[in-house]
């Protein structure tokens, strides 16, 4: 079975406390939303679990073997993809070339068929294989989202992390995205959501992490992470305020 | 349908340069091999620079440093070791495999050839005294620059873009400073001096050539070209070179979907700076001498822009540039009279070619040989694709 176990994850970048010790653990294919105020720390966590950036202190065990000591491209083969908050799209390599490199890089012998098979099945899944063969950089912003959904397919990782996936996507790519992440969950797979759309969140989610300046402040099912005191008071505010405005308020008055 | 034309005429091309030396008989036949000789010199470096920048982003000026390693490691070997069947007794040597291996002193620190020239006279007739043999000295110059490629890879890693480019810079300056004021090693700006590549000359098909002629050097070249680009073209389209590529557009996103990211980035410097010193060393022995000059930075810019003007991210493009552009700075050096002004083009014409570079850069970015290649490749890919779609929507 899966399995991710984040233990007391501290980082500090200066005098700033990132991260004061973040613990959690995902088992099986749950979907987790992990929420939190801009400056939470959501994106630095995500950097931390990939390897990008080193914690100070604590461990992080996938499937029972430490992963915080790798490179983030052995993380990577060790079965933890992401995706990037502002899409990272090989702008100059085609549609496809996109996908074979995630698939070449988990297997130097890869069957050359078998893998473009896959990476056209996946294209068409996503609506977009019609660009098979078109650089990156023609794609259209929501286009390039799906196109980083789809290499994260192709790598196959145990764990998927997606930070902000609706994010700038209009509502007919939207239907997509939900479509991939009832695929990828229901293949098994275990999926931590970062979004600031808690539509979504609270459609998708059957657990939350609310994260506030670096600490774990709530975790549990979202009807109950609703009326977490410590929630509403650090994050959602009145409930009416609960996207957009009401963050930005948020975050002025403890700015 | 993709069209073939590109790999035809590559193929007549191929064949054509391997006939050349063979049918061409005109007087200058000596000045024109001497030509192609370093339009393929060129070639090599600016093709596989175009691997190092082109696809793996790393754009470094540190490429003829390379090559001057390449070069100076082999000038080193031919100038200071060599093979004896005896030993000397006086110079610093060892024995391997029934091989005298003499090591003379630097020529700063008195008669090089001193120790060895007094044994000599004291050997017996039939003792034999030789060189060190010219394709290791090559070998030993590839691994020299292919080690300072690992070296040099190792220390840009996580330099980019204009902080790479300033800190190769840098490097092959300080290089090209320390071969100047070690003179006792390099003979400074005097220059090392190079065995020909064929010493003792070298009979082809019943014809005999004396160590000057050029036609040996021209297929040495010319092989040496072949072997290169099939090497780089091999790299380019396996997976590593898709590595590379993605690796360039974004570093952290190869990374996070499994590339090796600093592997991959040291391997290609690592065999890019080892083809630019082999290239080096073979050029070396052609010319006969070897100065710090030959990596001036007006020299690397000179390969970037053959590299860039014919086209960065392809290979073949970037060795057609080089040749070509390596024949139009010889032919432009004809001055010639314009409105009652006479235009000295021995400097004029680095003016054109600077303006030529502005102007691809401006509008084709790509490079010109590459956009010629890829209309060519592509012209019929959108009646195609509009054909396709058409099919599609009658279907339905």
């Amino acid at each position: 079975m899966i399995t991710l176990d984040v233990k007391d994850i501290r980082k500090k970048f200066g005098n700033h406390q990132v991260l004061k010790g973040v613990s959690f653990r995902i088992e099986g294919p749950e979907l987790v939303g992990l929420i939190g105020p801009n400056g939470a720390g959501k994106t630095t966590l995500t950097n931390v679990l990939d390897g990008a950036i080193k914690p100070d202190s604590g461990t992080i065990r996938l499937n029972g073997t430490r992963i915080d000591p790798l490179h983030p491209y052995e993380i990577a083969r060790a079965g933890l993809g992401r995706t990037f908050q502002v899409t990272r799209a090989f702008r100059r390599m085609t549609v496809l070339e996109n996908l074979y490199v995630p698939a070449m890089a988990m297997d130097a012998s890869v069957n050359r068929k078998e893998m473009e098979e896959k990476a056209n099945e996946i294209l068409a899944f996503l609506t977009i294989d019609h660009l098979r063969n078109e650089y990156g950089r023609a794609l259209s912003g929501g286009q390039q989202k799906l196109l980083e959904l789809g290499r994260l397919l192709m790598l196959d990782p145990d764990v998927y992390i997606l930070d902000e996936p609706f994010a700038g996507v209009h509502p007919s790519l939207m239907a997509t995205i939900y479509k991939w992440i009832e695929r990828v969950n229901g293949e098994g797979k275990a999926i931590i959501l970062i979004s600031h759309q808690m539509e979504s969140i609270f459609t998708l989610c059957r657990r939350l992490l609310v994260l506030n300046f670096g600490d774990l402040i709530a975790d549990g099912p979202p009807a109950e992470v609703k009326n977490d005191p410590a929630v509403i008071d650090a994050y959602l505010g009145v409930e009416e305020d609960m996207s957009g405005t009401g963050l930005l308020t948020q975050e002025a008055s403890h700015a | 349908m993709i069209s073939h034309a590109p790999k035809i005429a590559g193929s007549v091309a191929a064949a054509l340069l391997v006939l050349f030396p063979l049918v061409y008989s005109a007087g200058n036949y000596d000045f024109v091999m001497h030509l192609w000789i370093t339009a393929f010199y060129y070639a090599i470096l600016a093709s596989s620079w175009a691997l190092l920048a082109g696809y793996g982003g790393q754009f470094s000026f540190a490429h003829l440093a390379f090559m001057a390693l390449g070069a100076y490691g082999a000038g080193i070997l031919d100038n200071y070791v060599f093979l004896t069947s005896l030993p000397t007794g006086t110079c610093t040597e060892f024995g391997l495999l029934g091989t005298n291996i003499v090591f003379l002193p630097p020529a700063g620190t008195g008669d090089a050839g001193a120790c060895l020239t007094a044994a000599r006279a004291t050997w017996p007739e039939g003792a034999t005294v030789s060189r060190f043999p010219l394709l290791l000295q090559i070998a030993f110059g590839a691994i020299v620059g292919g080690g300072a490629g690992w070296l040099i890879g190792t220390l840009v890693l996580r330099l980019r873009a204009a902080y790479l480019a300033l800190f190769t810079v840098g490097l092959s300056e300080i290089l090209r400073a320390v071969l100047s004021a070690e003179i006792w090693l390099t003979r400074g700006q005097a220059g090392m001096p190079m065995s020909p590549l064929f010493p003792e000359g070298i009979t082809i098909l019943g014809t005999t050539y004396g160590p000057a002629a050029k036609l040996p050097a021209y297929y040495v070249m010319l092989a040496l070209f072949f072997a290169t680009l099939s090497l780089l073209l091999w790299v380019a389209r396996s997976r590593i070179g898709l590595f590379l590529r993605s690796l360039r557009e974004d570093e952290d996103a190869a990374e996070a979907l499994g590339v090796d990211t600093v592997k991959w980035k040291r391997a290609v410097f690592v065999l890019t700076a080892a083809i630019a010193a082999t290239a080096g060393a073979v050029q070396g022995h052609y010319v006969g001498l070897i100065t710090p000059n030959t990596l001036v930075l007006l020299q690397m810019s000179l390969v970037i822009a053959m590299a860039v003007i014919g086209g960065l991210e392809n290979l073949v493009a970037a060795a057609i540039g080089a040749i070509l552009i390596s024949f139009a700075l010889e032919f432009l050096r004809t001055d010639f009279t314009i409105l009652g002004l006479e235009v000295d083009m021995t400097t004029w014409r680095l003016v054109f070619f600077g303006l030529l570079l502005m102007l691809t850069l401006r509008f084709l970015r790509n490079g010109v040989i590459q956009g010629a290649l890829m209309w060519i490749e592509r012209r019929g890919v959108g009646a195609e694709t509009v054909a396709k779609r058409r099919a599609a929507e009658e279907a339905k």
